[in-house]
């Protein structure tokens, strides 16, 4: 399912929950023409932020993406506390929710490299479009290569609008 | 002024590839238009998901 981003960046920041938005839907905040299906998201990993975190999507009725029907699977504290990184469908779209990110960075070490950028009437953050790249060429994967490029031509065309 | 990064061949060359003309309209959008647009993009094509049975399903023109 394509996500809502109407639904759920509103849900989650009006819940508190502490969250950085990367990969795609990151790229296409800086500007990248390239679609995405899903939103990836760093999140705080403290006891406080799960709750929060589980009663912001409770509403959408997340369930592991691409599980067997019918697999025992509960949304709570509990859960995301004893996983880490989760592909899940919801219905506001599929959401990769993710505990660390490539090299093992944590949200709390990944928010010094993230800028606040505002869409369907709420802040939230957004990881910065250098700090990407180097998650993206971190990652090594053969797949991101044009993802690569096209950012760092996103990011030229910056530094010539800076000049 | 900031400086570019280094890049490697491979990626030097996806990136002598890119449409820049489609990265300076999203620039010129704000972050909100662009999420916007993106919606809109995977509503498209969640149409056209749609549609693709109907036009299996055609009826032929021939006589």
């Amino acid at each position: 399912m394509d996500p809502d981003f109407g639904k759920l960046l509103p849900a989650l920041v009006h819940a508190g929950v502490e969250f950085v938005v990367v990969g795609g839907v990151a790229a296409v905040i800086h500007g990248a023409a390239r679609v995405t299906y899903d939103i990836d998201l760093v999140y705080a990993r403290s006891s406080e932020n799960c709750e929060r975190l589980v009663e912001a999507l409770r509403p959408f009725h997340p369930y592991l993406r691409d599980a067997p029907a019918g697999l025992p699977f509960r949304w709570d504290a509990r859960t995301l506390s004893h996983g880490l990184n989760f592909t899940l469908t919801s219905t506001a779209g599929d959401i990769d929710l993710l505990g660390e990110i490539i090299g093992g960075r944590s949200y709390e070490e990944l928010l010094p490299q993230t800028a606040e950028f505002e869409a369907y009437g709420v802040r939230f953050r957004c990881v910065t479009l250098s700090r990407l790249i180097q998650l993206k060429r971190a990652a090594g994967r053969p797949k991101d290569f044009e993802a690569i490029a096209e950012l760092e031509a996103l990011r030229d065309e910056d530094i010539r609008s800076d000049e | 002024m900031k400086q570019p990064l280094e890049t490697d061949p491979v990626i030097a060359a996806y990136r002598a590839q890119v449409d820049r003309s489609l990265l300076r309209v999203n620039l010129r959008l704000t972050p909100a238009e662009r999420l916007a647009k993106l919606q809109s993009a995977l509503a498209f094509m969640a149409e056209l998901r749609q549609a693709r049975p109907t036009i299996r399903e055609a009826p032929s023109t021939e006589r």
